[in-house]
């Protein structure tokens, strides 16, 4: 086994521990989880035996495992760089309820 | 002149300062009766602000000289602009931090909107950019009482040629890239200065913070079928509020969060 194998296994078993050990118990979180699990799985063949993934990327059309990879990479990466940006402006907003409640609050009046 | 008893707003709590049976209004207490009438005396000026301080006195003056509720929302200003407008005779609230011109005009209103007796909105930029001519002609158009809300627009023909031409290319366009907006049939959709009605400020429900709110407002007229006219208004650019105004890159943004509006829970 080379060593970047056992460092990228490594390093996705620590984030799956370390998501499983975060206490949520919405619905939703549940299949987040359910989905990394996959990830983590799919993860570790891919690093064990690398020439698979060219197997699977012949099957869609891409000449190299490699390419696959990126191409599901930037996907990955778009996805949440919007969903991070939605769920930002969602917080931005309960946040200004917040302050226009303490602004409303604080309102002043004008002695004349 | 439309009679204090024949006004379509009433207000319980204050009284007719055009009284035809000889009350006494005020009291000796009241030393300065507020100014206005009962073709005022329910009417609510927003004003938000940022960092104004240079202009606020002069902008609540001018105003309070007309109507006599101002309310100057200080967007979390460093430079003292809450202290000055209160000084000048607003009312003030004060967002602990600062939120955007879209959270300071949704506090205005909703503080206007919790005011006894208040029946007509209006928003105006603290810049001085605005003339309170304008407001009183749009409420007399708001009285008509067959519209909503009132927009100013600075592109009517009798106002053109004063924008000057890059932001008129870019506010036109704008105005012509939202699909509300051209189907309102709506030209200057980025006009600070709107006058509205109660059942208006009730549903308004502003959540774009930033500069996009402009936009939003004009979504939100179109999803609830508020009638709404344009009335032309003339815009002053002096030194001072084109210096305080929106970089043109802005509108990239605003347009980015149209498209996004939709996606997001209120």
């Amino acid at each position: 086994m080379n060593w970047i194998q056992v460092l990228l296994i490594s390093a996705v078993l620590a984030l799956l521990v370390y998501l499983l050990r975060s206490r949520t118990n919405a619905k939703a979180k549940a299949w987040v989880k359910v989905g990394y699990l996959l990830f983590v799985i799919t993860a570790v063949y891919a690093v064990l035996r690398p020439d698979d993934t060219t197997v699977v990327a012949n099957w869609l059309g891409v000449d190299r495992g490699a390419d696959l990879l990126t191409y599901a990479l930037v996907i990955a990466f778009v996805f949440t760089t919007l969903s991070t940006y939605l769920r930002f402006k969602e917080l931005e907003l309960r946040y200004a309820r917040l302050a226009r409640a303490v602004a409303l609050r604080n309102a002043r009046t004008p002695e004349h | 002149m439309v009679r204090w008893s024949e006004s379509p707003y009433t207000w319980p709590h204050w009284p007719a300062p055009s009284n035809r049976r000889g009350v006494v209004l005020w009291t000796s207490k009241q030393r300065t009766p507020p100014p206005g009438n009962a073709r005022t005396a329910d009417v609510w000026i927003i004003v938000p602000a940022f960092n104004e301080a240079q202009v606020i006195n002069t902008v609540v003056r001018e105003l309070r000289s007309t109507f006599p509720h101002v309310v100057c929302i200080d967007d979390g200003s460093g430079d003292g602009t809450a202290d000055i407008a209160l000084a000048a005779g607003a009312h003030v609230v004060t967002h602990p931090v600062n939120l955007g011109q879209g959270a300071a005009i949704q506090t205005g209103v909703e503080y206007a909107r919790s005011r006894p007796g208040a029946g007509v909105f209006a928003t105006f930029d603290a810049d001085g950019q605005h003339r309170v001519s304008d407001v009183v002609a749009m409420i007399e158009r708001l009285r008509g009482g067959d519209v909503d809300i009132v927009i100013g627009t600075r592109f009517a023909p009798s106002s053109a040629g004063r924008t000057p031409l890059l932001k008129r290319v870019i506010l036109r366009a704008a105005a012509w890239l939202s699909p509300a907006s051209r189907r309102l049939g709506l030209t200057d959709s980025h006009n600070g200065l709107r006058v509205f009605n109660r059942t208006v400020a009730d549903n308004l429900t502003l959540t774009m913070s930033g500069m996009s709110h402009a936009g939003e407002f004009v979504a939100l007229i179109d999803e609830n079928g508020w009638r709404v006219t344009e009335q032309p208004v003339e815009i002053r650019y002096t030194d001072y509020s084109m210096s305080k105004g929106q970089p043109l890159l802005n509108g990239v943004n605003i347009v980015f969060d149209g498209f996004l509006r939709g996606r997001m829970r209120r």
